[in-house]
């Protein structure tokens, strides 16, 4: 099929996920907390920055929310030499397909492409060697609207209505999610940026309260999550000196 | 009867001119570095001639579509493997050029039985800073050529000479801003769109009067001014749409490919140009 970038890296003797004898007492390694939620402007997607491997901490600066273009982001947990790999298969497909077909690959081809290569993975993932639960989230232009989809190991396709998480933080923090967005002073999808950005931060820290293989806001060094935002014009990050602003002002408690 | 080394010699000059008739009706393109890049712009007729490659590639063509697309392809596909197996600072375009086009390009001229690539091809690299900006240009049999500030295509080698000498007489182009760039760019355009009308007229003539023939040759030597360039894009462009791409240095993400929007084209262009058809 034309302007198929991973069909083409295939005919070049290119294979993604190793197929490996499944091992048993399948326990997936997801250590992180990602989070998506939708906003009053568009989708917002944080994550920590901390990189473990069993009870050691790797890497305390790595970054979990992923651009895949101008209008996509995948946010990941689980082993991240493959979700590095899926991002970069993706990077290019995405823009090869562009760049031979002349138009921009539909928000639901973008979807297809990542679940795609989930199921290519599968092998690895139940292998324990290779698993990857990311977090899709993007602007769909056609129906001029951001969204948020999850998946499974496997490569099934959820739609998140309000907000998604993943990583071994999830739990934590997706019991607060239900409660702030139906109890709280307004939903989720009503908050103004700042106000969003606060609650990524506040939530990000409770993640990191309960379970150690999310890092939390280190201000002695300056670490502060990895939150994005995305709207109609395109991917933002958020700077950090905005984060650490936030992060005294609305999430410290004074004492 | 192509074995005799002097057959293939003249059936390789008959290929010659058959493919110099092949560009003679179709439209230059120029690409320039100017303050913020790269801008290329050409005036076509439906389909489009320049194209995203890469990252930091641009592509401007002239000749046969179909052919066009074929080595585009090639070269998209070479780009992107390349890109993902190494890295995208990998992807060049001289090594484009040289490793991509040359060959097969050149191959095809010279195989006799064959049919040739009926294309001239520009890349335009957008290097890291200014002084790395790269333009690379391949004719119909594989030669190809380098330049830093400029390049251009056109019918022959001649109006390509016209268009260069329009340029080297601007000065300041590397600091121009889009504005401005757009015009010079536009004033090369009509430079080499009028000697290939003045040659085509020529060409005509030689065999009736070869007396008005040179008059129109020295005619078209000697440039003509800005506004009569002007007054030429203006007609071109009521019939045809203009179609302008720019590299951006600072544009956002890693693509600094970008297309004008018809309303941004409009804006830019020099007055009394008009708005062209929307591509």
């Amino acid at each position: 099929m034309q302007g198929d970038f991973f069909q083409l890296l295939k005919e070049q003797g290119y294979q993604f996920g190793n197929p490996v004898a499944a091992a048993t007492g399948l326990e997936v390694p997801t250590a992180t907390t990602i989070l998506a939620m939708k906003y009053r402007d568009g989708v917002l997607v944080a994550g920590d920055r901390r990189a473990t491997a069993g009870n050691m901490v790797m890497y305390d600066r790595t970054d979990k929310v992923l651009e895949i273009d101008r209008h996509s982001v995948m946010a990941i947990a689980g082993v991240p030499a493959t979700a590095y790999e899926m991002v970069r298969v993706l990077e290019h497909s995405f823009k090869y397909y562009r760049r031979t077909q002349l138009q921009e690959l539909s928000f639901e081809g973008k979807l297809r492409a990542v679940s795609k290569l989930l199921k290519e993975n599968v092998p690895a993932a139940l292998a324990g060697t290779g698993a990857v639960v990311p977090v899709f989230a993007g602007y769909d232009h056609e129906q001029a609207a951001a969204k948020i989809y999850f998946y499974d190991i496997l490569g099934a396709e959820f739609e998140a209505v309000e907000y998604a998480v993943s990583g071994s933080g999830s739990p934590t923090i997706r019991g607060i999610l239900h409660y702030v967005n139906t109890w709280g002073p307004q939903p989720l999808a009503a908050l103004p940026e700042e106000q969003a950005t606060v609650q990524a931060l506040r939530l990000l820290s409770s993640a990191a309260e309960f379970d150690s293989a999310t890092g939390g806001v280190n201000r002695e060094l300056n670490l502060y999550p990895v939150v994005k935002l995305i709207t109609a014009a395109g991917v933002h990050a958020i700077a950090d000196v905005d984060l650490k602003r936030l992060y005294e002002r609305d999430v410290v408690r004074g004492r | 009867m192509y074995e005799e080394p002097y057959r293939w010699i003249e059936a390789v000059g008959n290929r010659r001119h058959y493919l110099d008739e092949q560009f003679t009706k179709g439209a230059p393109v120029v690409a320039l570095a100017y303050a913020d890049g790269i801008l290329m712009l050409t005036v076509s007729r439906g389909t489009p001639k320049l194209y995203e490659i890469y990252d930091r590639i641009a592509l401007g063509g002239m000749g046969h579509p179909a052919d066009l697309e074929k080595l585009r392809f090639s070269l998209l596909e070479m780009a992107h493997i390349e890109g993902f197996n190494r890295s995208p600072s990998d992807v060049t375009g001289a090594r484009l050029m040289k490793y991509g086009l040359a060959p097969a390009i050149k191959q095809a001229f010279e195989e006799i039985y064959k049919a040739p690539f009926i294309v001239k091809i520009l890349l335009a690299e957008l290097g890291a800073k200014p002084e790395r900006d790269l333009f690379l240009t391949i004719n119909y049999d594989g030669t190809f050529e380098e330049s830093r500030r400029w390049a251009s295509l056109g019918a022959s080698a001649d109006v390509q000479a016209q268009m260069g000498r329009y340029l080297d007489s601007q000065t300041g182009v590397e600091q121009a801003p889009l504005k401005q760039a757009v015009e010079m760019a536009l004033c090369a355009w009509a430079v080499g769109s009028l000697a290939q009308a003045a040659s085509d007229v020529v060409e005509r003539e030689t065999a009736a009067d070869s007396v008005s023939a040179n008059k129109a040759v020295s005619e078209a030597s000697s440039l003509p001014d800005k506004a009569t360039l002007l007054d030429h894009v203006r007609k071109i462009v009521a019939k045809k749409s203009l179609e302008c791409i720019l590299l951006e240095r600072k544009g956002p993400g890693s693509s600094k490919y970008r297309a004008l929007r018809p309303d941004e084209l409009g804006g830019v262009l020099p007055s009394g140009v008009g708005v062209p058809h929307p591509a």
